[in-house]
């Protein structure tokens, strides 16, 4: 892996992938196929929507990579690419807030609730815009400015969404504070 | 004080340019919960961080490749069919041209026209064996690219509206037109094969 991300950001490779060589755009998907595809999953519903984002964040790529002038790293602007691309497939899947999740829980996944999850399950279990804000956040690294930016929304809808979902995590992982 | 709120965790654990209020960070200094809530989120955060990465099922590159040489496809025969546009305006041009009522008068410009034509043909013949479509360019080149390729559409749209006033034709309006259409084409050359000598392809 550490391979394909020193050949994918040497010069010649991206010089020859911006006048469009197949094998040199091939190498670049080669070393960035998994972290989109793990970005997006992370972020998506399902792992078809996840491959959707994948494809499209490639052809973007494919496309685009002309504009990639060499500020910051390549992995940054693939990085903006693919979740740009993950959010647009939340808001075209119609997510549901939050609060909507919460009336849905059945009366059997209350009580599974109960139960101690691993991180894995909680976070799957997590309504898709407060999963997508936890993962670009905390993971990612990107700020509640960026973030609000990306999803159309403001900050302090960043910040509740991470808030909610941490306090959520907190009580699934069964860490909930005795205050 | 209260306990913190999650919010105020989250502030606490954020960067340096977001580390919470003073009261916050005065109640946190002697309030050993609140310190234990803090260190849960950090691991948290941690084992967030720390989760595997989720490989793809399958490998997807075909399909990108795919589309992206069907993209391709259709702006080559966007070109095309600019190309056969400027073809017919050429036919057009001939056929007026030679209805024009006293030819021995129009010859020197009708010499100049076909010299321009000439030349128009040649460029064209550069642009279709470089095959610009079948490259990425990058935004700014593409958009010049564009823009040369709008303004030779529309010179074609006016030489074949010529064949309309065949009438009244004035050779100098034509012969103008074909020459700005080299001149757009000797452009149109420059974007895309100069670029491309330039970066040593």
């Amino acid at each position: 892996m550490a391979d394909l991300l020193l050949v994918a950001n040497s010069e010649a490779i991206l010089a020859r992938a911006r006048t469009g060589d197949a094998h040199a755009l091939e190498q670049l998907y080669r070393a960035y196929e998994s972290q989109v595809y793990n970005l997006a999953r992370r972020i998506c519903r399902t792992a078809e929507d996840a491959e959707d984002v994948l494809q499209e964040t490639f052809f973007e790529l494919c496309r685009s990579i002309g504009q990639y002038r060499g500020e910051g790293s390549l992995w940054g602007w693939i990085r903006t690419v693919a979740s740009s691309k993950a959010l647009m497939r939340l808001r075209r899947n119609k997510y549901r807030d939050t609060d909507e999740l919460e009336d849905e829980v059945s009366p059997t996944r209350r009580e599974d609730t109960l139960l101690r999850m691993d991180l894995e399950a909680a976070l799957e279990r997590l309504p898709e815009v407060s999963r997508a804000v936890v993962w670009l956040h905390d993971v990612e690294g990107y700020t509640h400015e960026e973030i609000a930016e990306m999803m159309g929304k403001t900050v302090s809808f960043s910040k509740s969404q991470l808030a909610r979902a941490h306090v959520r995590l907190r009580r699934w992982l069964g860490e909930e504070a005795v205050l | 004080m209260n306990h913190l709120s999650m919010e105020q965790l989250l502030q606490l654990h954020g960067t340096a340019t977001d580390v919470g209020s003073a009261d916050a960070r005065l109640h946190l200094n002697t309030c050993e919960a609140c310190q234990r809530e803090l260190d849960k989120l950090h691991q948290r955060v941690a084992r967030l961080k720390a989760l595997p990465t989720v490989h793809p099922p399958r490998d997807m590159w075909q399909m990108v490749e795919r589309r992206v040489r069907s993209e391709r496809q259709s702006r080559r025969n966007k070109w095309m069919g600019l190309a056969g546009l400027a073809i017919a305006a050429t036919v057009t041009l001939a056929v007026v041209i030679t209805e024009v009522s006293n030819p021995s008068e129009l010859s020197a410009s009708t010499a100049a026209i076909d010299t321009a034509k000439a030349r128009s043909r040649e460029l064209e013949n550069v642009l279709s064996q470089y095959d610009p479509e079948s490259r990425v360019i990058d935004g700014r080149t593409a958009k010049i690219a564009g823009d040369l390729e709008d303004r030779i559409a529309d010179l074609d749209r006016q030489l074949q509206m010529t064949q309309m006033e065949k009438n009244v034709i004035q050779e100098e309006k034509v012969l103008r037109m074909w020459r700005e259409r080299v001149g757009l084409l000797d452009a149109l050359v420059d974007v895309h094969v100069t670029r491309a000598s330039n970066v040593g392809l």
